[in-house]
């Protein structure tokens, strides 16, 4: 017995052996929802199977199309590889001191607080000097959300009339967390912390580390919970869809406008006369702080946009009439 | 330099001590085989082990703004690592077909 129980010990270390495993063996129980559940999922199939566009493809792919389709990636990718590889061999070597780039370096360290009135030298850097970079990346943030909700959106046009789908199939046995008063609780005590916090994050961009992306991920987050606290029933009220992409879109023109005005001023050697401030105080910095909270509402807004893409497959009310 | 001791000396405590739930946190994280188990094993080092731990750093320290920065995370943590617990334990009670295995509960 004692041997044995040796022998358990090192392969219990070793991983050969649990000794729960009696325990967490699958049953043989035939469960009649999940069997029902693969009824649907074959129907959904096969459905799909005898759509137009399914026909379409498998059409096209008949004619030779997913030999073109193949071959262009390759192209593309063999020139891809080409120009990239030749970029490098062009690259001066590290830890070479290369003028051209220490150039701007330097004059980024040494001159960025006179220039932009930013504290946060990397927050000068990413909204002023380059700021049109960060304007870039939040077209691409709004883009995904776009291409979410042309994926994932659901309303009367793209479902399979009569086929059940997931959000419909498991709404009786769906767990709804709002109803919970101790998640209820915690948030309402959590989740005004949590908002000052993106907000000063957010505010505080151009004096300490943070800024727009941080900050609006911190109120992106805090606006999932609160959708998780008190259902998206009482959410909807605000967040519509169409109060997002006029945030969103507000956001980006705003910050297109004002930084083509800045950059179309510099260039022709001009005055924005856009006061910088005091360096150090909230309102400093010039445009660095307007930029800073459309960026956070971009953020913020795909963020939730996101989540309540992914949970229930629409954004506001216009798809809560479905179900 | 007798309190300087004793400092010393709760310091040491509070973070063997943390040290200690972190460990047996890990190992029943990894040894037990039911969800629910596991949860009760790393609930103890997200609650006992951050706050002994905390307290322990509280104490080593300086009065300073960043003890008061440090007790706020507590309060935090002891906020939400016990809700997301009860909320995980929740699905697994409400979405296993097989719990009547390892618990005792009325047919769903």
């Amino acid at each position: 017995m004692k041997q044995n129980l040796e022998k358990r010990l090192w392969k219990w270390l070793e991983g050969e052996w649990e000794p729960l495993d009696y325990l967490s063996e699958p049953a043989e129980v035939r469960d009649s929802s999940r069997e029902s559940l693969k009824e649907q999922k074959k129907h959904l199939r096969e459905s799909i199977d005898r759509m137009e566009h399914t026909q379409a493809v498998v059409r096209a792919e008949q004619k030779g199309f997913y030999a073109f389709y193949t071959l262009t990636a390759v192209i593309c990718c063999l020139v891809l590889i080409g120009v990239l590889l030749y970029s490098v061999a062009n690259v001066s070597e590290y830890g070479v001191e290369n003028p051209l780039t220490m150039e701007v370096v330097g004059r980024y360290v040494s001159r960025g607080l006179y220039e932009t009135g930013a504290v946060n030298v990397v927050s000068g850097m990413i909204l002023d000097y380059r700021a049109f970079d960060t304007l870039g990346e939040s077209h691409v943030l709004f883009t995904a959300l776009v291409c979410v909700l042309i994926l994932l959106h659901r309303d009367r046009k793209n479902m399979l009339p009569g086929v059940e789908d997931y959000y419909t199939v498991s709404r009786e046995n769906y767990y709804e967390l709002s109803g919970d008063p101790i998640l209820r609780t915690v948030g309402m005590v959590l989740l005004p912390c949590i908002f000052l916090y993106g907000i000063y994050v957010l505010l505080n961009g151009q004096n300490s580390p943070g800024g727009g992306f941080s900050g609006g991920t911190v109120m992106g987050s805090a606006l999932i919970i609160l959708s998780a606290c008190v259902g998206f029933a009482r959410t909807d009220r605000f967040f519509t869809r169409r109060m997002i992409t006029l945030v969103i879109f507000v956001s980006l023109a705003f910050y297109s406008l004002a930084k083509g005005y800045v950059f179309f001023m510099g260039a022709n050697g001009l005055e924005n006369h856009i006061p910088k401030g005091v360096p150090g105080t909230i309102l400093s910095g010039g445009l660095i702080l307007p930029l800073n909270i459309a960026v956070g509402m971009v953020v913020a807004c795909t963020m939730y946009g996101f989540y309540s893409l992914f949970k229930r497959g629409s954004i506001g009310e216009d798809g809560t009439s479905l179900d | 330099m007798s309190m300087e001791w004793l400092r010393f000396w709760l310091v040491f405590i509070l973070i063997v001590g943390s040290l200690l739930g972190f460990t047996f946190s890990v190992i029943g994280f990894y040894r037990f085989g039911f969800l629910m188990n596991r949860l009760h094993a790393s609930g103890i080092g997200d609650t006992f082990g951050i706050l002994c731990m905390a307290l322990g750093l509280l104490l080593a320290q300086e009065p300073s703004l960043s003890m008061g920065k440090m007790a706020l995370a507590v309060i935090f943590l002891w906020f939400t690592s016990p809700t997301s617990s009860h909320f995980l334990c929740q699905v697994e009670f409400y979405t296993n077909p097989d719990l009547y295995r390892y618990v005792d509960r009325e047919a769903k």
